[in-house]
């Protein structure tokens, strides 16, 4: 009998602290949370610039970019995503952060591949190169944590994530040129994706707080 | 350019008519060729086509050689060839000027630029125009279109540039556009620019920058305000901007930069005031380029500070001075400062007593000076009876006054002798305080000592038991103390040997007392020793009618001196003893006179240790030899 009601009362207790944990959680503005991730995908994107320049710095002029294959061929291409301010503005919040966790969740295969093809980039800064993709997946990996938090909160079509898998394979190629012109292209795609992230999570940001 | 060759051709060959001479026909035609050979180099180097000049050169070769060839001669075939040759000419001429006209050069796209993230605008550089009048067209592709198009809008943004509106603007996709230049005689394409407008992102700079020069709580501070660019839209979050300023001195060359992130002001708290500053502020949308400097706007901070110096300088020159005065003050009154301050020590002093005098010896006016000021001793002579209570460890002290008197006979002591009582203890404690506290200490030790003492026997206890009940009567007896195993005070025991004493002596007896009075001090009882015998006894005498009941031991010089009294024999004879009870006795030899001494065991005595007293006679004091192992 005594052992039973000992039972019960460490279910309350523990239901109790459950409820008063959600509540506390619960309570944190939407707002906040878009603050911080559109922190988050401001630091990606321009983790992602600092990078392109400096491949494209030393080596890419010659070269010339008609030569490259055209990035309509980006992996997630496929998604249909606004081209300009009036089709943002037009997107219901659930969607956009419903594109923005997609666009964030095609990239986490990719980043890999960038990670291990950075080490053996034929590149004379392919050290700071590899740093920096580390880096990326880093604050890739945090942002789409903070992006499944905030999906709880906004709906349920914030949940439906569209599946963009990367075919591109581990390999970027075997010559140097082929090397370098691929990797290019995915940064460059990433570039531009992570450009989309951040700002849709800032369209979203100032839609919440109504002022900015 | 053509006709005015041919008109020169024309001329001379016009000139050259057969009636000429040979002579000045061929210098005529030399300097034309001169001329002509000439003039296509002057015309390549200052005209702007190369090959046009190369090829107007050559044909004007052909065109003097002809002419050249012609012959001076007056015939009808000769005019008909003439003829020719000069539509030969002209033809050639015709050709010459056809070639400087060609199609457009290749036009280069320098780059594009979007201000707001809504539109962007393209510029390009045209070729040279092949002198005809070219158009250039730009034409573009774009990623999810179908289709070239073609610019729609070549006029707002000024010559050779094509805008592009917000219907006709998307960003994250690819541009590629290409510049077309078009004449009567081509076209010519230029290199295709692919572009996205995410990456061309370059705001206006920013609008109003407005300075202030707030003072807050005295200290200026430059306020910088300014407004974001007209066009951009940071209300729906479309753009984000940052801001970045520079301010620089007016003497200094250097920028130095803040970055304000979002806001749109900013306040600078390192200024000086009379500089004039000079600040820039510029702007950027999300991680894009920098937009150019705004307009440089001037401040001056004002001079206000200098009317609150003066107050500053008075206050501080009056704090020096005060400063400066009170310094004067303490150097000059330090005399005084330091007797209030540090008052000297005062040393011993007892008023009336002068102890220069005393110091060389007890004399007969330091004795009356001192006697002088005790009159309330003498006033208490009749009345009470003090006593002296003298230990061991007074040796050491200066004679006594108290002794001093005795010893002159002026003693205050009553005959019957030391007496306690509690009065007079009470009004002798002021005299005796110094002995009273020493006493205390060494009450233990006394009561140690009375307690092995055995009893005392002998008249002479009677004696002294009377001095105790204060009596008045006292007998010079001499009062041997005997010191038995027995605790029992027999008390009438008598020796009667005798030694003269040539002075008089102090013994200081230690008694058990069996009664329940206050075992202290106090029941020290004196005994003037008389003499002193052979057998290291002392002999105590009985007192005189002015001072019964007493005996004391002088001391006679100043230093120790007491021996305790080993046992009393018969009436008169006292056996010194060497005292080891306490660490505090101690002995002081004499060393003038040393007797040998002969170690005397009286009867009955045990326990003691054994003695080597030796007196010196003369001086009344019993000391005894040092003692070789003290305890």
């Amino acid at each position: 009998m005594a052992n039973r009601k000992n039972k019960a009362g460490k279910l309350f207790m523990s239901g109790s602290t459950l409820l008063y944990m959600a509540a506390v959680c619960s309570a944190v503005p939407v707002g906040d949370l878009l603050d911080r991730a559109s922190q988050g995908s401001d630091t990606l994107h321009s983790l992602s610039t600092i990078l392109s320049h400096e491949l494209q710095d030393s080596h890419f002029p010659p070269i010339g970019r008609v030569i490259m294959p055209r990035p309509s061929m980006c992996h997630t291409s496929s998604l249909q995503t606004p081209n300009d301010k009036e089709q943002a503005l037009q997107v219901s919040e659930s969607d956009l952060l419903s594109l923005a966790r997609s666009l964030l969740k095609a990239w986490k295969d990719p980043l890999v591949v960038l990670s291990n093809s950075a080490n053996d980039l034929p590149h004379p800064a392919h050290n700071s190169i590899s740093n920096k993709i580390q880096q990326l997946q880093e604050h890739s990996k945090s942002l789409g944590d903070g992006l499944d938090i905030l999906s709880g909160k906004m709906g349920p079509g914030a949940q439906s994530i569209s599946f963009l898998p990367y075919r591109g394979g581990n390999d970027i190629g075997q010559d140097k040129i082929t090397k370098l012109t691929n990797f290019h292209f995915l940064l460059s795609c990433f570039r531009r994706d992570s450009h989309k992230i951040d700002s849709f999570l800032k369209v979203l940001r100032c839609r919440a707080a109504n002022m900015c | 350019m053509i006709t005015y060759y041919l008109a020169v051709q024309m001329c001379f060959i016009r000139m050259g008519r057969p009636q000429m001479y040979r002579k000045s026909r061929l210098q005529h035609a030399n300097i034309y060729w001169l001329f002509m050979l000439f003039s296509p180099h002057m015309s390549y180097v200052f005209g702007k086509n190369k090959v046009h000049s190369q090829v107007t050169g050559f044909c004007h070769l052909i065109n003097h050689m002809l002419v050249m060839s012609l012959p001076f001669q007056d015939t009808q075939l000769s005019g008909m060839r003439r003829d020719l040759r000069l539509a030969l000419l002209l033809l050639l001429s015709a050709a010459l000027e056809s070639n400087s006209m060609s199609p457009p050069g290749k036009p280069v796209l320098l780059g594009c630029r979007s201000p707001e993230k809504e539109t962007f605008t393209c510029w390009w550089e045209p070729g040279p125009d092949g002198g005809l009048p070219t158009t250039h067209r730009l034409y573009y592709e774009r990623e999810r279109l179908e289709g070239i198009h073609e610019c729609p809008d070549y006029q707002s943004a000024g010559k050779n540039s094509c805008f592009f509106d917000k219907n006709h603007t998307s960003i994250w996709v690819d541009y590629f556009l290409t510049v077309v230049a078009f004449n009567d005689l081509g076209n010519a394409t230029s290199d295709p620019l692919k572009m996205d407008v995410m990456e061309i992102v370059k705001p206006d700079p920013p609008e109003n920058v407005t300075l202030l020069v707030k003072d807050i709580e005295d200290s200026p501070h430059l306020h910088v305000g300014w407004q974001r660019p007209q066009n951009t839209d940071t209300e729906s979050g479309w753009v984000t901007i940052k801001y970045k300023l520079r301010v620089k001195q007016e003497n200094n060359k250097k920028w130095k930069e803040y970055m304000s992130g979002t806001q749109t002001h900013f306040s600078l708290y390192s200024v000086s005031p009379g500089v004039e500053y000079s600040v820039q502020v510029r702007c950027r949308l999300d991680h894009g380029f920098w937009s150019e400097w705004s307009n440089t706007s001037h401040v001056k901070i004002p001079d206000y500070l200098q009317d609150k110096r003066p107050f500053g300088i008075l206050v501080s020159t009056l704090c020096v001075i005060t400063f400066i005065a009170t310094m004067c003050i303490l150097v000059m009154k330090r005399k005084y400062l330091k007797k209030c301050f540090l008052p000297p020590v005062p040393g011993p002093k007892i008023t009336g007593v002068d102890f220069t005098l005393l110091k060389s010896g007890p004399t007969e006016d330091a004795i009356n000076s001192l006697n002088q000021n005790f009159p309330l001793m003498v006033a208490w002579k009749d009345q009470m009876e003090d006593y002296l209570i003298v230990t061991e460890n007074d040796i050491g002290l200066e004679p006594h006054p108290f002794i001093s008197q005795k010893r002159k006979n002026r003693s205050m002591f009553s005959s019957s002798g030391f007496c306690f009582h509690s009065e007079i203890q009470s009004q002798d404690s002021r005299l005796s305080l110094n002995e009273q506290e020493k006493a205390g200490k060494r009450n233990h030790e006394i009561q140690q000592f009375v307690k092995s003492n055995k009893s005392l026997s002998g008249t002479s206890l009677s004696n002294i038991e009377q001095t105790q009940q204060c009596s008045h009567k006292q007998q010079g007896t001499i009062i041997n103390f005997g010191i038995t195993e027995a605790t029992q005070q027999s008390r009438s025991h008598h020796d009667n040997t005798v030694k003269p004493l040539t002075d008089s002596g102090y013994v200081d007896i230690r008694r058990h007392e069996e009664n329940t009075e206050e075992v202290d001090v106090k029941t020290l009882q004196y005994s003037r020793v008389k003499e002193m015998n052979s057998d290291n006894t002392l002999i105590l005498e009985k007192e005189n009618v002015s001072r019964p009941g007493y005996m004391d031991v002088q001391r006679q010089e100043n230093t120790e001196g007491y021996s305790r009294v080993k046992e009393v024999e018969g009436d008169s004879m006292i056996i010194v003893q060497k005292q080891i009870l306490s660490s505090d006795t101690y002995y002081k030899e004499t060393g003038n006179n040393s007797i040998d001494c002969d170690l005397q065991m009286p009867r009955g005595l045990t326990g003691f240790s054994k003695v080597g007293v030796c007196a010196e006679l003369d001086s009344g004091y019993v000391d005894t030899i040092p003692v070789t192992h003290l305890m």
